[in-house]
């Protein structure tokens, strides 16, 4: 075996060697042509704004984007060729389809801020709205009600749906029972259901036939129709990514199908089992319909979920948004504000919990 | 191939059998008769005759897509999980056909263990509890699970390179670290057979070495029944081999088996000669 040495001066211009990205260097015309075309467009979009009463939307989607699509292809013809217009506009609708989703979520916080934010502080958070009627000052109420209600009711229809949708995905995927077509059927015309519809049947089969009031546990049922299908369907894809080898592998050290599948299938999609609980939970926790017909309205802090009508921020905003007192609007749009914290509080609960790793 | 010319082989097996008194066997663990399998309508084994003396190494060998993998498969009562799978012949251990409709497939699989080709230990659990995952998943007891874990860890030669991080992951183990360890786990429940199907395929030479010294080692108190499409590894580890192939689309077969020696050294048949010098394969 023969070593490689290099001469002290090879060595030293070796050592001498700086990192560098050739890839990132381009011709002149190249940085210029870009710039011109970034820099134009977004310069005679600013002029009209300054000067003209268009509506921004209509501004950025009707005039920039044609404007930038035309200007970065001219851009691409000048420096690649024909073949450069295609990358363009690829790209420049690319970047602004995703820029447009980043503002549509920036707009819809910034106006619950700059509607809410004035109604929000903490007794906001955690009084009850007894005695306040819509014209009383900010000062006083809250919608602690309301947040116990919201969270009673998820809790009560995850507690229903969970369980549900995870036994009928390891149905589908880990029993492969006769029944996978039609069940697979069913549970996807489930997801079609309209919200209104599930209240009205909630309404109708428990609390119109006296079974249960209006009550947290009535619209955590609603709550759980609206849910068993998007549990149902994320959790059949996560354990249907999990490798065959490990299902093999737990019946050959002569596991059974049931410990299998709870202790080695279920845990190995932990981390997505949970993403399909949190998009259950997103899917209904700001529906209003279900809960205007099956849990009612209170002005009270309820905590049994069986006794009475309760409260949910959802119907709460409902009730408040369009009455004649800016008080009340005010109430609205910041409990909307909290509801749109407290799903991320608990997106950002749900992803610690569930990146727990094993061992350590 | 017509029937005649199959029985013509099935001659030769038997001859092949007989020139291996040389190595007498013990008593037979398992034996296979008759065993022929299909997918659906295609037949993809017929009429394999392997008996498995206890406490030796038996290699399989052929070339890939021979039925092999489907063979050892049909051992532990895995193959019938395959959709569409179909089987005639009998399975015996310890003198009782495994497919009889009283046995449990899950008391059969506890006693014959299985080491896959690629490594699959659970990503959920730790180190010890992948080793310990069998007596959990099998609700069979054993005390002392420290020691079983050093046991078996020992046995599979990973003991020393693990044995300060037990609680960590086990997917934070290197490919090789992992086959070890899924031997480990299959050794914690202290199977009477194991059955391993290319397990060093995915391997470097230095983890196959030490897989190949471990179940050296394991054969004193094991049966063991090895796929393999290596050749040295086959000489290596195994006291006797057979040699499955499948031709022109016809359904997989036993061409020769015997002892390791005779069919490495002395094969009766062109064809065994022919794979085992690598002219085809």
């Amino acid at each position: 075996m023969s070593t490689i040495t290099f001469d002290p001066e090879t060595l030293e211009s070796l050592q001498q060697q700086k990192s560098t990205r050739p890839w990132r260097k381009k011709p002149n015309r190249f940085t210029a042509s870009v710039t011109l075309a970034v820099v134009i467009p977004a310069l005679i979009v600013s002029a009209l704004y300054l000067t003209s009463d268009i509506p921004v939307p209509i501004l950025l989607v009707v005039i920039y984007l044609p404007l930038q699509l035309i200007a970065s292809g001219i851009a691409a013809w000048a420096t690649k060729g024909t073949r450069g217009i295609a990358d363009s506009v690829i790209i420049v609708n690319a970047i602004g389809a995703s820029l447009f989703s980043v503002i549509v979520l920036v707009s819809i916080i910034g106006s619950l801020i700059v509607r809410g934010l004035r109604a929000v502080s903490p007794h906001f958070l955690f009084q009850n709205s007894v005695y306040i009627s819509p014209s009383t000052p900010l000062d006083y109420g809250g919608i602690g009600h309301s947040l116990v209600g919201t969270l009673l009711i998820v809790f009560i229809a995850s507690l229903i749906s969970v369980p549900i949708g995870i036994a009928t995905a390891v149905y589908i995927t880990e029993v492969r029972g006769r029944a996978v077509p039609y069940v697979r059927f069913f549970v996807q015309a489930m997801s079609g259901v309209p919200s209104v519809v599930a209240g009205l049947f909630i309404l109708t089969i428990v609390v119109a036939t006296g079974a249960f009031n209006q009550s947290a546990f009535a619209g955590g049922l609603a709550y759980a129709i609206l849910m068993l299908p998007t549990v149902a369907r994320t959790a059949e894809e996560v354990l249907k990514l999990v490798p065959d080898d490990l299902r093999t592998g737990a019946l050959a050290l002569g596991s059974t199908r049931a410990r299998t599948v709870l202790r080695v299938v279920i845990p190995a999609a932990r981390t997505g089992i949970i993403t399909a609980i949190i998009l259950g939970v997103a899917r209904v926790i700001g529906e209003t319909a279900p809960l205007l017909l099956a849990a009612g309205n209170n002005d009270q802090t309820v905590v049994n979920p069986f006794g009475s009508p309760i409260s949910s921020v959802p119907t709460y905003i409902f009730n408040n948004v369009a009455l004649p007192y800016p008080d009340a609007v005010a109430r609205a749009w910041g409990s909307a504000l909290v509801l749109i914290i407290l799903v991320a509080i608990l997106f950002t609960l749900a992803r610690i919990i569930g990146r727990g790793r094993v061992g350590r | 191939m017509s029937t005649a010319e199959f029985e013509d082989v099935m001659d030769l097996d038997i001859e092949g059998v007989e020139a291996s008194t040389a190595h007498p066997a013990g008593p037979t663990e398992m034996e296979s008769r008759d065993v022929s399998v299909w997918f659906g309508q295609r037949k993809v084994l017929e009429g394999v005759n392997i008996a498995f003396p206890k406490n030796t190494v038996t290699a399989l060998i052929g070339p890939s897509g021979c039925g092999k993998s489907t063979f050892i498969r049909t051992l532990n009562r895995l193959h019938e999980l395959i959709p569409g799978a179909a089987l005639a012949g009998s399975v015996l251990y310890e003198g009782k056909d495994i497919y009889d409709a009283a046995v449990d497939p899950v008391h059969i699989r506890l006693q014959i263990g299985m080491v896959f080709q690629k490594p699959n230990p659970f990503p959920s659990m730790t180190i010890r509890g992948n080793v310990l995952s069998g007596l959990k998943l099998s609700g069979m007891k054993r005390a002392n699970h420290d020691d079983i874990v050093e046991e078996t860890l020992t046995a599979a030669g990973l003991w020393n390179e693990v044995k300060d991080r037990l609680g960590n992951a086990a997917g934070d183990l290197s490919g090789g670290q992992q086959q070890r360890l899924v031997i480990a786990r299959a050794l914690a429940v202290q199977p009477h057979v194991l059955l391993m199907d290319e397990p060093c395929s995915a391997l470097d030479p230095a983890s196959t070495l030490k897989i190949e010294e471990t179940i050296r080692e394991l054969s004193k108190e094991v049966t063991i029944i090895i796929v393999t499409h290596n050749m040295q590894q086959a000489v290596r580890v195994s006291d006797y081999t057979a040699f499955f192939l499948s031709e022109e689309g016809t359904p997989g077969h036993v061409v020769e088996q015997g002892a390791t020696t005779e069919i490495f050294g002395n094969p009766q048949e062109q064809r065994t000669l022919d794979y085992v010098n690598g002219r085809f394969g």
